[in-house]
């Protein structure tokens, strides 16, 4: 290795090429100038969709938020025009963003609460444990197209199977996709049968946790539930941290099951941003407009992700903080 | 020492998690049950949770309806197909650089590029509709497939932490012998990356597979329509009211998911370990 490296310096590599952690040369040589030419070769193809896919789009986007579009004849310039409809008007966008939040408030942290319980218990040692795994994770593989078939199925309001198993206690379910009382309880319903996802992760955690802390919680005389309390789930929180925000952001794209089951209906209790934006663009040719709703959307995820992140402190437990 | 509480299973564990595994698991016997029922069990909507039927016809009965489902599953397959291939290519290419070779300027680059993933797709969804448009790519699958061979921010992230770890001693024997860059990629590094790449193409064929979205902004054809778009109009009905052929709409769920489950039995064991180190990489 060394007279590997004295022979041609200009190979000699940090052992863990970190991003920083390359220092300067002082007068790059001409295996460096050739090096850093294949760098710029190799990523091509990425700057290449970055432009054309993603920043040109970008700009496009913001600048046709300024504007009235319907896609055929020239865009008309109305500054502010859509964004202040949208935010003093457009009672349709109001109670799509109150259904948005509806749903990730709930569905999110229901969702990752289940998970948790889940992951708790396959902790443990027992039988048919990886079975117990495998049913529990199965509907997460399963796409959403077919989530929300199966749930249509599921839900209808006469023949469903879930309102023959509710009448068998006497129960009389509601039309849950065809009443604006139920239909978000029955979105959120839909997302939950696929908490189990998040298993995984979490389970890789906790085996990652060291048993001294639950030795010496025993000795202690601690109870399993404080146990959990005092030890899992802290030691869980930058997994469950990450869940979080990926769920946020999840939650705010919400698309396909609104399409296909509802429309957004009935009587809008049940549209979302992202169904009223696509509607907007694609069945009404608002393209300003419907820009224009993609930018608040991305607004709000990143104000309620810079919320969670500021917030993390105050819970999320690193490493690092204990040893120093 | 006896096992610890944490791991000790209770009557409550096992009660908790047959009462969970059955009511996640309940649906997926019902899709099962209606995928094999009579039409006439679908007309009385009279479902039994266990199948009682066994009219395994439905499975073929499923191609000779109005819809072309053998279409549906055709282009479905090319679409997510010629995606992986081509995700799994570039993002090879540029992760590799990422991690191995040196320039000025590639740190910028790569916090832009992690930048990036914070864009939500409905951001761009637009312009890059009107883009396809004046291409003249509308209502073909190319809007669907070519953006996958540029790689994904996510994807390279991934190769990059993977190759990272890589050792290096390889390559710079193989610059010894006089192999350039592209002949380190191609001979040495590429196939040690195997695990990540198969990772990449599950990841890829697993999202392009259930996509609805997308085929949903640019395919306006039936017969061009992916499964997942597809499957959707088979509950569409000549009458008002009418019950769907929900014995068939089941058929089609079961081929929607079932090559998810088949790929992830023989591929959990790389998304797996690619999970938990983007997981642990996306907290710390």
């Amino acid at each position: 290795m060394t007279t590997l490296q004295q022979k041609n310096p200009a190979q000699a590599r940090p052992p863990e090429p970190a991003v920083n952690g390359i220092p300067a040369k002082p007068r790059p040589s001409k295996m460096r100038r050739k090096e850093a030419r294949f760098f710029w070769l190799f990523i091509s193809p990425w700057i290449f969709g970055f432009v054309v896919f993603l920043l040109g789009p970008m700009l496009a986007s913001v600048y046709l938020s300024f504007t009235d579009w319907d896609s055929f004849t020239d865009p008309t310039w109305v500054g502010f025009g859509n964004y202040v409809k949208l935010i003093t008007e457009d009672t349709v966008f109001h109670k799509a963003l109150w259904n948005t939040l509806y749903f990730a408030f709930f569905s999110v942290p229901l969702g990752m609460g289940i998970a948790l319980w889940l992951a708790a218990l396959l902790n443990k040692k027992m039988k048919a444990r990886k079975i117990f795994r495998t049913l529990v994770y199965l509907p997460h593989l399963v796409p959403i197209v077919a989530v929300a078939l199966i749930f249509q199925m599921i839900l209808a309001p006469d023949a469903g199977p879930l309102n023959r198993i509710l009448a068998v206690f006497g129960v009389d379910g509601p039309a849950w996709l065809f009443d604006s009382e139920w239909v978000k309880p029955a979105i959120i319903l839909l997302s939950l049968w696929q908490a189990g996802g998040a298993t995984v992760l979490l389970l890789a955690g906790m085996k990652g946790i060291p048993q001294e802390f639950y030795e010496a919680a025993e000795i202690d005389g601690a109870s399993s539930l404080r146990q959990f309390w005092s030890i899992t789930f802290p030691q869980l929180t930058p997994i469950i941290f990450f869940n979080l925000i990926m769920g946020i952001i999840g939650a705010f794209q919400v698309f396909a099951q609104v399409y296909i089951l509802t429309q957004g209906g009935p009587d809008n209790a049940s549209q979302m941003l992202v169904p009223l934006l696509f509607t907007e663009a694609f069945r009404n040719y608002h393209m300003g407009y419907a820009s224009a709703i993609s930018w608040l959307l991305f607004l709000m995820v990143m104000a309620l992700t810079i919320l969670a992140f500021s917030t993390s402190r105050k819970w999320v437990f690193y490493e690092t903080e204990v040893k120093n | 020492m006896a096992e610890l509480k944490v791991y000790q299973s209770t009557a409550f564990t096992y009660a908790g998690l047959m009462v969970a595994s059955a009511v996640f698991f309940a649906p997926l016997v019902f899709v099962v049950s209606i995928a094999l029922s009579s039409d006439q069990t679908v007309g009385t909507g009279a479902f039994s949770l266990f199948p009682t039927e066994f009219r395994w016809e439905n499975f073929v009965r499923i191609f000779q309806t109005q819809q072309p489902v053998g279409n549906f599953v055709v282009n479905s397959v090319i679409i997510s197909v010629l995606s992986a291939v081509g995700q799994v290519f570039s993002s090879a290419l540029v992760g590799y650089a990422f991690a191995r070779l040196r320039a000025k300027g590639k740190n910028i680059t790569f916090m832009i590029m992690l930048a990036t993933m914070m864009i939500p797709a409905q951001i761009t969804m637009i312009p890059q509709f009107i883009l396809f448009k004046e291409l003249g790519w509308i209502n073909t699958f190319l809007p669907l497939i070519i953006p996958n061979f540029f790689g994904n921010a996510y994807n390279i992230f991934l190769i990059r932490q993977f190759v990272s770890r890589l050792p290096v001693e390889m390559d710079e024997a193989a610059m010894v012998d006089g192999l350039g860059y592209f002949g380190i990629f191609r001979r040495i590094v590429l196939p040690m990356m195997m695990p990540v790449l198969i990772a990449i193409a599950i990841f890829t064929l697993t999202w392009t597979w259930g996509d609805f979205m997308g085929p949903l902004i640019y395919l306006n054809e039936d017969t061009k329509m992916p499964l997942a778009l597809g499957v959707q109009l088979l509950t569409s009905t000549s009458q008002e009211l009418q019950t769907p052929p929900w014995n068939l709409v089941m058929v089609g769920t079961v081929f929607l998911s079932l090559p998810m489950i088949i790929i992830y039995y023989f591929g959990q064991k790389y998304m797996y370990e690619m999970n938990i180190s983007t997981g642990s990489a996306g907290v710390k």
